[in-house]
């Protein structure tokens, strides 16, 4: 791109102003996280704390926050992979298949979406009850693939739809079979797409609070979301510990989003591209 | 795959259907019923009682403010976040130093959980404490400290902006990638005829991915609808009901006063004005590429 | 319910008597309502009930506050509640109509349990339609007025000074400026904003509801007193309607804000902080005292509970004069336990338990949270400048269309 040198000092202007409107909010998150919890909030306020300490890191990491982040790393790492899985399977089927009823079905996907969580919570509830699953891993990923399986369906049927259809063609008049087709040729063309969807799964189910809440009772089940209210009292806030916490929970999902945004990008494009 | 493959279709199809229809279906259809039952924790017997809750939804004094407030919400959220996400995305395509990074950066808020978010903002919001009116102080924009989320006039857009913080990274995300795909030599071709950055932007960039716009906003829209954290963290629906949504209220109707019948029908309308505005914004939006010239 | 509870006891009596090892597990559900690490106190009183009663094993879930009504709902909806949990003193009504916990009264009878020794506020709070469906565990009262020595003093304003309406409009005005605020009200969606209006309408011979039930707050002193309190909001932080106690609390402890009003729990923050402070018991209106808003949870058994005689002997234990205090972080309900338990971690025990005896509780009603929502709208209207009288008037019909 030409571009007059007038024009890009305005261009990196415009960068370092959006640098500073996303980072300036984090930036008072760390601050907060570093303040003693005994110096009081400045008016104006103050952008570093007189005293830093990283005594509120030490406390966030308590032997509760270990077990919440192993307890959200096996419920997200096995919802992302269930959700990729099942919605592979279904997307491919919506995407090849010719028939007014799957377009229907289709229509139907989409409408789950739309659901309100807080309509559904306690039949859903009562369901898992019934099948003694409450408290357990298994009744959050039921929940989590339930909810996330729509979006990820619609994004990897729209990939799939760009895939060019004259490879699996091909194979089929060498003889090849239908699934052999799938897991030959399509799953390996799909993989952006796969890891596209996989990282939304993570990054939606990383924050679920509502059924989080709702389905796990001791402090063994716990996942972060619900772990970081811990610092939430009827009356007050440890911001210090809950702000320490929460750099402390997203840096995980920062740290694979980093490694997996180059396929994450091209994913997205794909799948967006035919919706 | 051909006709005879059906039962690989459905065999396919069959976990994704079989899960969506018991965990979602099976929940939103006892919802409707519910709806239609005047039940709530205090009155555990479900009384039959028709369209007696909807009528008193409808006529409740919130139900308009709640219906103005999501869509307000809605459309505030989605058009910014779009808009800015699409303007970051290019701005962060034009190879400027740095850009790695920023890029990178920039997906920060995207990533932190929901209810951190709005506790973070409501005290960057703070009148006395928080940074914003601190910084506009200094700045000399304003005398005196604004109480955004406390007042009626401001609250929307101040929630609103939040959201949009939070949001638009995705948004930018997937835009940046469609820029990717941009014909280049159409690009070429559009700066020998003379045509500005702008006009370049208008006629080449935009058709070229118009379809990526239609799904980002139908995502978008349907997500920000159900968004609960943010709005219910800062400011509980108030002042007043400036900011009650349809998640909020839904979730103040049967978990804060028990009344599970009439959770269940604003559930129901909740859902039919969220499909009313992606129905709307498909058909705008298939009318309005149909007249357009293809670039 | 009555004779099935009788009944069990008599029979758990005998069943102890012959095999004293069948064991059985309580679940025990609290909230957890500040940061002060009670859990680890109340895990040494629950192992000590253990070991005096080796046949009942208890499990104790804490849930954060601002969830637990949510989570213990969607559990009870269920068909999973706990044995036991700690009641909001405002959820006691509807959990009792819903027939969700069991009536206690005969229990609470056999055991020697009664109104006197407890703070008869949250004794009333469980009972209701001649039923007793919790016992008090704690309580509180909305609201002691904090106030900062040090900017009073730069004022000129004494303490006495706070007690009144017109003492406190006055001290308000001159603590006001240069940068300090001189009250800390708030009016968020939130039920501190309730309890702290509902203590001004006390304090000046009003009510919520009147003897009979009907809506109260379009009668004169409730009025009278939220035209006062409107008219002091000039002097408070800008931003009240969606502040909250909390939020106080910040500006009192960075020094910025003369008064704040808060339950006695306040105080271990306050004596951890740099702030020379005070309190006066509430501001007296028309009725010549000030009169506080009850606050506090009651412990109730649940009715689907299968250990309903174990579950009591639990509640029996958290309330005894000996053990109550080191289970809770507001003040014990056990009015024995709390004499020193407030001696030891509270400073102005006499004022706090005078505060505390002449405190109102809120309508006992089942459906009281939708009161308390049409509540929070008219007082959000009257830190929005409204005419009180209409604004009242409005929300009296809403109330009395409730019935």
């Amino acid at each position: 791109m030409n571009a007059s040198k007038s024009t890009r000092v305005i261009q990196i202007a415009l960068q370092i102003a959006l640098a500073a409107f996303v980072l300036l909010p984090f930036f008072w998150m760390i601050s907060v996280s570093l303040k003693p919890a005994t110096e009081p909030f400045a008016i104006p306020a103050r952008l570093w704390p007189q005293d830093p300490t990283l005594e509120n890191y030490v406390t966030a990491f308590r032997p509760e926050f270990r077990t919440y982040f192993v307890n959200s790393m096996i419920v997200s790492g096995a919802s992302v992979v269930i959700t990729v899985v099942l919605g592979l399977l279904a997307a491919y089927s919506f995407s090849r298949a010719q028939l007014l009823i799957i377009t229907v079905l289709m229509g139907g996907v989409v409408l789950a979406q739309m659901f309100p969580h807080s309509a559904i919570i306690i039949p859903f509830y009562k369901m898992m009850r019934a099948a003694d699953l409450l408290n357990t891993y298994a009744s959050l990923i039921i929940a989590y693939v339930s909810v996330t399986l729509p979006v990820a369906v619609w994004m990897l049927r729209g990939f799939l739809l760009k895939l060019p259809v004259s490879l699996e063609e091909a194979a089929a008049i060498d003889g090849a079979s239908p699934l052999r087709i799938f897991c030959e040729i399509v799953v390996p063309l799909a993989r952006p797409g796969v890891i596209a969807t996989a990282v939304y799964v993570l990054i939606v189910t990383w924050q679920e609070f509502l059924f989080a809440l709702s389905f796990t009772s001791t402090k063994e089940m716990r996942t972060l979301p619900v772990g970081l209210n811990d610092f939430i009292g009827q009356y007050g806030i440890r911001y210090g510990e809950l702000m320490a916490s929460s750099v402390m929970v997203s840096m995980p999902v920062i740290a694979v989003f980093f490694f997996l945004q180059r396929y994450f990008v091209a994913g997205l494009t794909a799948g967006a591209v035919k919706g | 795959m051909t006709r005879k493959d059906n039962w690989l279709i459905w065999a396919f199809l069959a976990p994704t259907l079989t899960l969506l229809g018991v965990f979602l279906y099976y929940p939103m259809i006892g919802t409707v019923i519910e709806s239609f039952y005047d039940t709530s924790f205090i009155s555990p017997e479900p009384r039959f009682v028709g369209w007696a809750v909807y009528e008193k939804v409808l006529n409740s004094r919130q139900f308009s403010e709640i219906v103005w407030n999501s869509v307000i919400w809605t459309l505030g959220v989605v058009v910014l976040q779009n808009l800015l996400g699409f303007f970051t995305a290019v701005l962060l395509n034009q190879g400027l130093p740095g850009q790695g990074v920023i890029r990178a950066l920039v997906l920060l808020p995207f990533v932190l959980p929901g209810v951190v978010t709005a506790i973070l903002w409501r005290f960057m919001y703070d009148p006395q404490l928080g940074l914003v009116n601190s910084i506009f102080i200094r700045l000399g924009l304003f005398e005196d400290s604004a109480a955004w989320l406390a007042s009626s006039d401001t609250a929307m857009a101040a929630v609103i902006f939040v959201a949009v913080w939070k949001g638009f990274p995705f948004s930018m995300l997937i835009y940046l990638a469609a820029l990717q795909n941009v014909d280049k030599s159409q690009m070429e071709a559009a700066t020998l005829d003379g045509a500005g950055a702008l006009r370049r932007l208008i006629d080449v960039v935009l058709p070229a991915i118009r379809d990526v716009i239609l799904v980002n906003f139908v995502l978008t829209l349907i997500l920000t609808f159900n968004y609960f954290d943010i709005v219910w963290v800062l400011t509980r629906g108030g002042p007043q009901n400036a900011t009650h949504i349809f998640p909020t209220k839904i979730f103040e109707t049967g978990f804060g006063q028990f009344r599970f019948g009439e959770a269940a029908t604003y559930g129901v309308f909740s859902i039919l004005v969220l499909a009313v505005l992606v129905a709307i914004y498909v058909i705008v939006q298939r009318a309005t590429a149909n007249r357009r010239p293809v670039a | 319910m009555k004779t099935k509870l009788l009944a069990t006891l008599t029979s758990s009596a005998i069943a102890l008597a012959s095999a004293a090892s069948a064991e059985v597990t309580l679940q025990f559900w609290d909230n957890q309502q500040t940061e002060s690490g009670l859990s680890q106190f109340q895990q040494a009183a629950v192992d000590r009930f253990m070991a005096e009663n080796p046949d009942i094993k208890v499990e104790v879930t804490t849930i954060p506050y601002p969830e637990y009504q949510q989570r213990l709902l969607t559990a009870v909806q269920g068909g999973n509640a706990p044995d036991i949990a700690t009641l909001d003193q405002i959820w006691v009504a509807a959990f009792a109509e819903a027939g969700a916990v069991a009536d206690l009264s005969e229990a609470a009878a056999g055991a020697g349990l009664s109104r006197d020794q407890f703070f008869g506020g949250a004794w009333d709070s469980a009972s209701y339609n001649d039923g007793l469906y919790g016992i008090p565990f704690n309580v509180d009262v909305w609201q002691f007025n904090f106030y900062n020595k040090d900017l009073l003093d730069a004022a000129g304003v004494s303490p006495s000074d706070l007690t009144t309406f017109e003492g406190l409009r006055a001290a308000s005005e001159k603590l006001t400026g240069d940068g300090k605020f001189g009250i800390g009200l708030f009016g968020h969606r939130g039920e501190d904003t309730v309890v702290v209006m509902n203590s001004f309408i006390f304090s000046n011979g009003g009510a919520v509801l009147d003897d009979a039930g009907a809506c109260a707050l379009n009668a004169a002193p409730a009025v009278e007193a939220m035209e006062y309190v409107q008219d002091l909001a000039q002097f408070a932080p800008e931003g009240i309607l969606n502040a909250n106690s909390g939020n106080m609390r910040e500006l009192f402890l960075n020094g910025s804000l003369a008064i704040e009003f808060w339950p006695a729990l306040e105080q271990p923050t306050l004596q951890k902080s740099d702030i020379n402070w005070g309190f006066v018991n509430g501001t007296a209106g028309a009725s010549g005292k000030g009169v506080g808003t009850f606050g506090g949870w009651n412990l109730a058994v649940f009715e689907s509970s299968a250990q309903q005689e174990a579950a009591w002997k639990f509640i029996e234990f958290m309330v005894r004069e000996d053990v109550n205090g080191d289970v809770v972080d507001l003040i014990p309900a056990n009015k024995a336990a709390a004499a020193p338990f407030l001696e030891a971690n509270r400073q102005g025990a006499d004022d706090i338990m005078a505060h505390l005896s002449n405190a109102n509780p809120r309508p006992l009603s089942a459906r009281y949270l939708e009161v308390a929502d049409i509540q929070m709208t008219l007082y959000q209207d009257v830190f929005s400048g409204a005419n009180v009288q209409e604004a009242a008037d409005a929300a009296c019909a809403d109330i009395d269309a409730l019935n």
